[in-house]
């Protein structure tokens, strides 16, 4: 899960209510869609739950370059969907905030990086499911995707809002951030990977949870054949 | 395996239940007030000096409340880690008097400038000022109070997510921490993550797995309740008294005074 890497303050104040707005309208739309398209109580609770897990996951250190903390964004998203993982993003972002990872300043932009995730990691999936690919490599690519989208947004978010109090060129900023989006490129393939055995997991103990009922079925029905 | 650098939710939950601080007082609204009026000065404050009185003074508001300061510092761990990941490679490249000499590297030469530093220490004391008071407000903040504030800021059904999301995390972190715990005691290796790949997939799906089944349990006992749309909340938070209220509304008109007379607005 990318982040805005910078701490509270670093935003000078319109960047700050730019990206307040922007994540306050991608929440309203999503509110909005929920409750005009009404929303069952197994979504409210998978959502809330798997929020619970993904907050929870952020706990546990993966010894990668000295340790490296991962939200598993690209997999609620695959898991929940476009709409409730945005929601979730958005929740995971709250708490996170509120323990010191992350900023409160910053819960828009944070949103929309994470929120960006979640939505192009399933749809990733759903695609690479239509094109027949096995689920390994669907959800491996689908959450790779969808974490390498946040990074670039997280990189592209804050060489348009600028450092506050720096007097450095945007050209020279760009080249300061891209390292870290460089960096978080990075993360996103070994999430992207462990998102996939994760995946595969699932797929074989509950294959409803992704989506795939149907498509074992067929295979099962060709084997069969 | 669980981090120490990273705020346990149940140790900063069992600092609100179970001890009793001056800030454990506060009216949970106010803390929420200051919170938004630090968030406001430290974007709005451009000056080093004033940065860091204003954190000092959230730091001595801390350590007044009985917080451990051990822990928070190992806690500072990943903020830190965001401001050197930009403000880093930025104290080199910010225009300015190099400190001491140069660094030369196959890019050119490299130095660390007066205006590079002094825009690291600013953003470390943005961050670790807001950082400091949210940890302070959040350890002295009691459970069905956050919760209630939770669902009553949040719109629907964002709250309802977010509330449940709030009561599971306790259950999830332990679900996390015995599923580690076996994994090491049939001899997993987790120091390693390349050749233990798998084992941490495993792990995380059956969190995952373990989440999802819940939910679905819950389903059943929110749907035979009676569930529809509303958890409902025991608690209630007052309204802030009067010399609280003051104190936010001061808070804010302080960092609007400050931003005017720096600007200009007001001459």
């Amino acid at each position: 899960m990318a982040h805005i890497h910078l701490g509270e303050g670093s935003f000078p104040l319109w960047a700050l209510a730019l990206w307040t707005l922007i994540g306050t309208g991608l929440i309203g739309v999503v509110v909005y869609r929920i409750r005009k398209g009404g929303i069952e109580t197994r979504q409210i609770a998978l959502a809330g739950i798997a929020g619970a897990a993904s907050f929870a996951v952020f706990q546990l250190n993966i010894p990668v370059w000295g340790g490296i903390h991962m939200n598993l964004t690209g997999l609620v998203g695959i898991l929940a969907g476009p709409l409730l993982g945005a929601l979730i993003a958005l929740v995971v972002n709250i708490f996170s905030a509120a323990l010191g990872h992350g900023a409160v300043g910053l819960l828009g932009a944070n949103t929309l990086v994470n929120a960006s995730e979640a939505v192009v990691a399933y749809y990733a999936f759903r695609t690479l499911v239509g094109l027949d690919w096995d689920v390994f490599p669907a959800s491996t690519g689908a959450a790779t995707l969808g974490l390498s989208a946040g990074a670039v947004l997280m990189g592209a978010i804050i060489v348009v809002s600028g450092v506050n109090g720096s007097a450095l060129p945007r050209a020279d900023l760009t080249v300061a951030v891209a390292g870290l989006v460089g960096l978080n490129l990075g993360v996103a393939v070994v999430e992207g990977l462990l998102t996939g055995f994760v995946v595969q997991f699932l797929a074989s103990v509950r294959p409803d949870l992704v989506g795939l009922v149907d498509r074992l079925g067929r295979d099962a029905s060709e084997v069969t054949a | 395996m669980l981090s120490n650098h990273v705020p346990d939710p149940r140790l900063v939950t069992a600092y609100a239940e179970r001890r009793d601080g001056p800030l454990h007082h506060v009216n949970p609204w106010t803390k929420l007030g200051v919170v938004g009026a630090l968030v406001l000065a430290v974007t709005v404050v451009d000056r080093a000096a004033v940065l860091a009185g204003l954190y000092a003074v959230v730091l001595l508001v801390y350590v007044t409340a009985g917080l451990p300061a051990g822990r928070l510092l190992r806690w500072y761990t990943v903020p830190m880690l965001f401001i050197v990941s930009v403000a880093g490679p930025l104290a080199f490249l910010e225009p300015g008097t190099p400190i001491g000499g140069a660094l030369a590297t196959p890019l050119g030469d490299v130095s660390v400038t007066v205006a590079g530093l002094v825009l690291f220490l600013e953003l470390g004391f943005r961050s670790l000022t807001v950082v400091t008071f949210t940890l302070a407000a959040a350890m002295t903040t009691r459970y069905s109070d956050v919760a209630y504030v939770l669902g009553r800021v949040l719109p629907r059904p964002v709250d309802q997510v977010a509330l449940l999301t709030y009561r599971f995390t306790f259950v999830m972190i332990e679900t996390l921490e015995d599923l580690v715990k076996a994994a090491v005691a049939r001899g997993g290796n987790l120091s390693e993550f390349w050749s233990n790949k798998r084992l941490y997939a495993r792990i995380l799906g059956m969190t995952m797995l373990s989440a999802i089944e819940r939910a679905e349990r819950l389903v059943k006992s929110m749907e035979a309740r009676g569930y529809d749309g509303d958890l409902t909340l025991y608690g209630d938070v007052p309204r802030p008294p009067v010399h609280e209220t003051l104190l936010v509304g001061g808070s804010y008109a302080a960092v609007l005074g400050y931003a005017a007379i720096t600007t200009g607005v007001v001459l």
